[in-house]
């Protein structure tokens, strides 16, 4: 008899304590409607990317000694190295130099092990194209500056979340020269 | 009971005073309210998914549609018109016949519905004495719709997902029901109309939201079952089911369904207003009031007061019971089929019955209180 009453009760007190859960599930909800809203507004917008970013690749021909050690580091063996020995001064020459960004999954790892720091990640993202042979990039369009999106005009500028004052979320209407905890110098991008 | 204002008798005397015979004068009036009714119906859907959208944004703290129109008002608009504007495919190999009916099966009892819901004492298109039974008759029709768009798509997806609604409305029918039927027990009558008569006099203290807690909190569970709103959308589970037994819907049947689950929103939340919230009745008894100040309730300008305020209470309502489940959609996660069907039938479907007969209990007991 009481052992009925003792399973209804049971029954009774997770019910109530399931409403209890969905009750605080729905202020945390209501508590988010009133923040403001995180969007970055692409086109117009763009966050900056962080330092260590890992974005299109640069090559700088100069500097190439074509030893092909990118080739071998990357996983895939994608950066094409096209080099001819000059028996003249007993030294490679440097052709041609391609990476394909279809195919280049961004690790870093030609950068890493360049002998002569000719290869470096830019903080360009922007490849697409509307054909895939396109993003197959040779050494002149390596070689090209990136684009940054602080230097862009139509473009505002964001920063991110670690790049934020201390309690500040939201990258909207920061004041100028504002600054990131632990960062002695401001960072130039409201300038 | 002949208080308030009475469009339907004055439009018609005002025919009759033109020469016309009284039967033209009620053919010329019955349309009327019925277009009134679609329009709003569907004006209601707009707003409803305007806000979906908004809400949703707001809760995720994202922004939301802004650029058709202010804040984004017309986005809705603009998706009806490219829904109405793009190809109505019908899959090979798919009953072309049940494919177009099954979305009118779905929409039509929705609207017809609307026939019950009360706006003020004489603003209903009719004051049926089944009127709330008349909504759950109908409602039984969707589930035949479902199935059939489910069936006649040749589509696994639709199949299952047709399957799944149906067993989900037919199970959440009967809370459903019983949550009503305690409604109807304490203010002895079906229709909407003496079912907000009998919550009205005391402001928000007579709403029945004090009388029945329990049945309030079944009823909306079973009515976000049955319109498949998202802690229970199991029927068209986007990870699952690709969409249910939309999934080969395009154009305007499609457009059809998606009206349809938002009508069907909009108007579970007026009949829970009616049901608990007092339907258009004001939290402070406005005739009381408008007594004390000598106000005779037959001047014009009380009427039209709360008329317009019946109008309004009863459309706040309803969207803050919209909003509520917007919010709800965004903090519950989706149940699993069979903790759908647990629910149902293991806890709701015994709650309220127990509810039910805790209500005659306490009719017998305290007639003054619960409608003797």
């Amino acid at each position: 008899m009481f052992n009925v009453l003792k399973q209804v009760g049971d029954y009774a007190k997770s019910t109530f304590q399931a409403a209890k859960y969905i009750g605080q599930g729905l202020a945390v909800t209501f508590d988010h409607m009133s923040r403001r809203p995180i969007t970055v507004q692409y086109p117009y917008e763009k966050l900056i990317p962080s330092e260590r970013f890992r974005g299109r690749i640069h090559f700088e021909f100069d500097k190439c000694i074509a030893c092909e050690v990118c080739v071998r580091v990357c996983p895939i063996n994608l950066p094409v190295v096209d080099w001819t020995f000059n028996k003249a001064i007993k030294k490679k020459e440097l052709k041609h130099y391609s990476i394909d960004f279809g195919v280049c999954i961004f690790c870093g790892n030609c950068v890493e092990y360049c002998p002569t720091n000719c290869l470096s990640m830019t903080e360009e993202y922007e490849l697409a194209s509307y054909d895939r042979h396109e993003l197959n990039y040779d050494n002149v369009a390596l070689g090209r500056l990136p684009y940054k999106v602080t230097q862009d005009p139509m473009v505002t500028p964001l920063r991110e979340l670690g790049y934020l004052p201390k309690g500040i979320v939201e990258p909207h209407d920061l004041p100028a020269g504002s600054q990131r905890p632990g960062q002695s110098i401001p960072l130039k991008t409201e300038a | 009971m002949n208080q308030g204002i009475d469009l339907k008798a004055s439009f018609i005397e005002s025919l009759r005073d033109l020469g016309l015979p009284p039967g033209v004068a009620k053919l010329i009036w019955m349309p009327l309210p019925m277009f009134l009714m679609i329009i709003v119906a569907t004006v209601g859907v707009l707003v409803v998914v305007w806000l979906e959208r908004k809400i949703s944004a707001a809760a995720q703290q994202r922004i939301g549609p802004e650029y058709a129109g202010p804040l984004g008002v017309l986005q809705p608009v603009a998706d009806g018109v490219k829904l109405v504007f793009k190809e109505d495919v019908i899959p090979a190999k798919a009953d072309p016949w049940l494919f177009t009916i099954g979305p009118i099966l779905v929409v039509l009892p929705v609207f017809v519905s609307y026939l019950i819901v009360p706006f003020g004492q004489n603003l209903v298109i009719t004051d049926l004495n089944v009127g709330i039974f008349l909504w759950i008759a109908l409602s039984s029709i969707a589930p035949i719709g479902l199935l059939m768009s489910g069936y006649a798509s040749n589509n696994k997806y639709s199949l299952l997902g047709g399957l799944r609604a149906a067993a989900q409305s037919i199970s959440y029918e009967i809370p459903l029901a019983l949550s009503v039927l305690a409604i109807a027990m304490m203010s002895n009558s079906l229709s909407t109309i003496d079912i907000v008569n009998q919550q009205s006099g005391y402001g928000i203290l007579g709403w029945n939201i004090w009388r029945q807690p329990v049945g309030l909190i079944v009823f909306w569970i079973a009515a976000l079952a049955e319109c498949e709103r998202l802690p229970f959308d199991l029927p068209e589970a986007e990870e699952e089911l690709v969409a249910g037994y939309q999934t080969e819907y395009s154009g305007m049947k499609f457009a059809l369904f998606y009206l349809g689950s938002y009508v069907n929103l909009v108007l579970s939340a007026l009949i829970f207003a009616v049901l608990y919230l007092g339907g258009w009745e004001f939290p402070i008894p406005l005739d009381k009031f408008a007594d004390w100040f000598g106000v005779e309730p037959s001047n014009s300008w009380l009427q039209i007061v709360t008329a317009s305020l019946g109008i309004t209470m009863t459309v706040l309502k309803a969207y803050f019971l919209i909003f509520l489940a917007i919010l709800l959609r965004w903090t519950v996660p989706r149940v699993r089929i069979d903790q759908l069907l647990n629910l149902g039938w293991k806890f709701l479907l015994p709650v309220s019955l127990v509810n039910l007969l805790v209500t005659a209990a306490l009719k017998l007991a305290f007639p003054v209180a619960f409608g003797g």
